[in-house]
């Protein structure tokens, strides 16, 4: 099969467990996995900061289990909004998101969530997992992020921890699906230990209790967590037309992507 | 022909402190896993896994762990598989993760599978190698597992020492 994404793995200050989870996840067959920076802007003195330096972690990063390639590591943000000027973090035009290979939103009220869908320049926007959902998603909004390319993200450690989570998980899931139909869906862990990942192949049956059909979990592991980074890698370039690279001593000209990386639509 | 057909689910078992991986027993698995299911899927699902379910093989050095259950009903069991966080053994409960690797529709695939993963997990080894004994010893390792040379021997089911 194609190859495995997780995209969110907790960023910890503490860089020997971050090490030891990107060891497993690359142990258990990821090919790419996305460090994220969660950023709530309700408490007080939050800033998005600056990435964490990927080099920096691994000298050599550890090979895939049943390929030869080394695990591809990424930086992914996450904002946590609930009020409407929040929002403003995520323009286009805003300095820090730029550093980032994936950007997320964390809508919690249904027109934020609008807003998201509509309007809102990002890769990913995840569904809350830890509570009920206060309000029903719409056709029309969904349709549009889908459209636009934007996936939808689902969460699994807190159903692995706790219970009545696992309740939440299922039933926003379930609801989700009702809307969608399960396109642009991705699964993805939220670990911050070792032992909260999974293999691929069984969030890929976890896919099924969430709704998914088969071909859709296959796809929520592999195909659609390469789109996400394609939309996140054509944020930063343009559209994926352009692509701009630094040199030192003369600026180097534009050169075509290939149009095989062009995976989606643009904007009317 | 009427034949009970069955899946064998192959997993390995991770835990969090290498050390209690020796203390794995079958019947701490079994139960486990059992409870698992009761949690995640109510009677229905007890009810359907406990028809033929068994732990036909558990290796504590690699932590490899071969289940069986019926074929209608091997996804109700594999859909519970990651929701264990821990496993109780002499009255402790170690937290570990079960990720399944392969799913067999006879032991004897899942025995070839098994053989050629734990060649990869052998391979992968050798780099880390801190001694030129050890890189001997993985190396006569790697040579020495062949399906062939267990085919001669009988059925024994033993794989190669870490």
């Amino acid at each position: 099969m194609a190859l495995f994404g997780d995209l969110n793995i907790v960023n910890t200050t503490d860089k020997r467990k971050l090490k030891n989870v990107i060891e497993t996840a690359a142990h258990l067959g990821y090919s790419t996995v996305a460090i994220n920076h969660v950023v709530n802007l309700q408490e007080k003195k939050q800033e998005i900061g600056k990435p964490t330096c990927v080099a920096e972690l691994f000298t050599s990063p550890p090979t895939v289990q049943g390929k030869s390639k080394p695990i591809k590591i990424i930086t992914r943000l996450t904002v946590v909004v609930s009020e409407a000027s929040h929002c403003n973090e995520l323009r286009t035009t805003s300095p820090r998101t730029r550093l980032y290979d994936l950007v997320a939103v964390h809508p919690k009220t249904e027109k934020l969530f609008h807003t998201a869908c509509m309007t809102l320049d990002v890769d990913i926007i995840e569904i809350i997992m830890t509570e009920k959902q206060q309000f029903h998603f719409k056709r029309p909004p969904v349709n549009v992020a889908i459209d636009r390319g934007i996936v939808f993200e689902l969460v699994y450690s807190p159903a692995i921890k706790d219970s009545t989570m696992r309740r939440y998980t299922i039933s926003n899931s379930l609801s989700l699906m009702n809307i969608g139909k399960g396109k642009n869906i991705i699964i993805s862990s939220g670990a911050e230990k070792p032992l909260e990942l999974r293999g691929p192949y069984d969030i890929a049956n976890l896919g099924l209790l969430f709704g998914l059909s088969e071909g859709d979990a296959k796809a929520a592991i592999s195909t659609n967590c390469r789109k996400a980074l394609l939309h996140g890698e054509t944020r930063k370039t343009a559209q994926g037309v352009v692509h701009t690279m630094k040199k030192t001593e003369v600026p180097e000209d534009k050169e075509e992507a290939p149009a095989s990386k062009r995976a989606r639509t643009d904007d009317p | 022909m009427v034949r009970f057909k069955s899946r064998y689910l192959l997993c390995e078992v991770c835990f969090a402190d290498p050390r209690s991986r020796q203390c794995l027993e079958e019947r701490a698995v079994f139960s486990g896993v059992r409870d698992a299911i009761a949690r995640a899927h109510g009677d229905y699902g007890a009810a359907c896994c406990a028809v033929s379910f068994t732990v036909k093989y558990l290796n504590a050095y690699t932590g490899i762990l071969l289940l069986r259950c019926r074929k209608e009903h091997y996804r109700l069991l594999w859909s519970a598989l990651p929701f264990i966080i821990h496993l109780e053994s002499r009255g402790q409960r170690q937290p570990c993760r079960i990720s399944s690797i392969h799913v067999g529709g006879t032991i004897r695939t899942c025995q070839r599978f098994l053989i050629r993963y734990n060649r990869q997990q052998l391979l992968r080894m050798l780099p880390g190698c801190q001694s030129e004994e050890e890189r001997a010893s993985v190396h006569r390792a790697v040579l020495s597992c062949s399906l062939k040379q267990l085919e001669e021997e009988g059925s024994s089911r033993d794989e190669d020492s870490d």
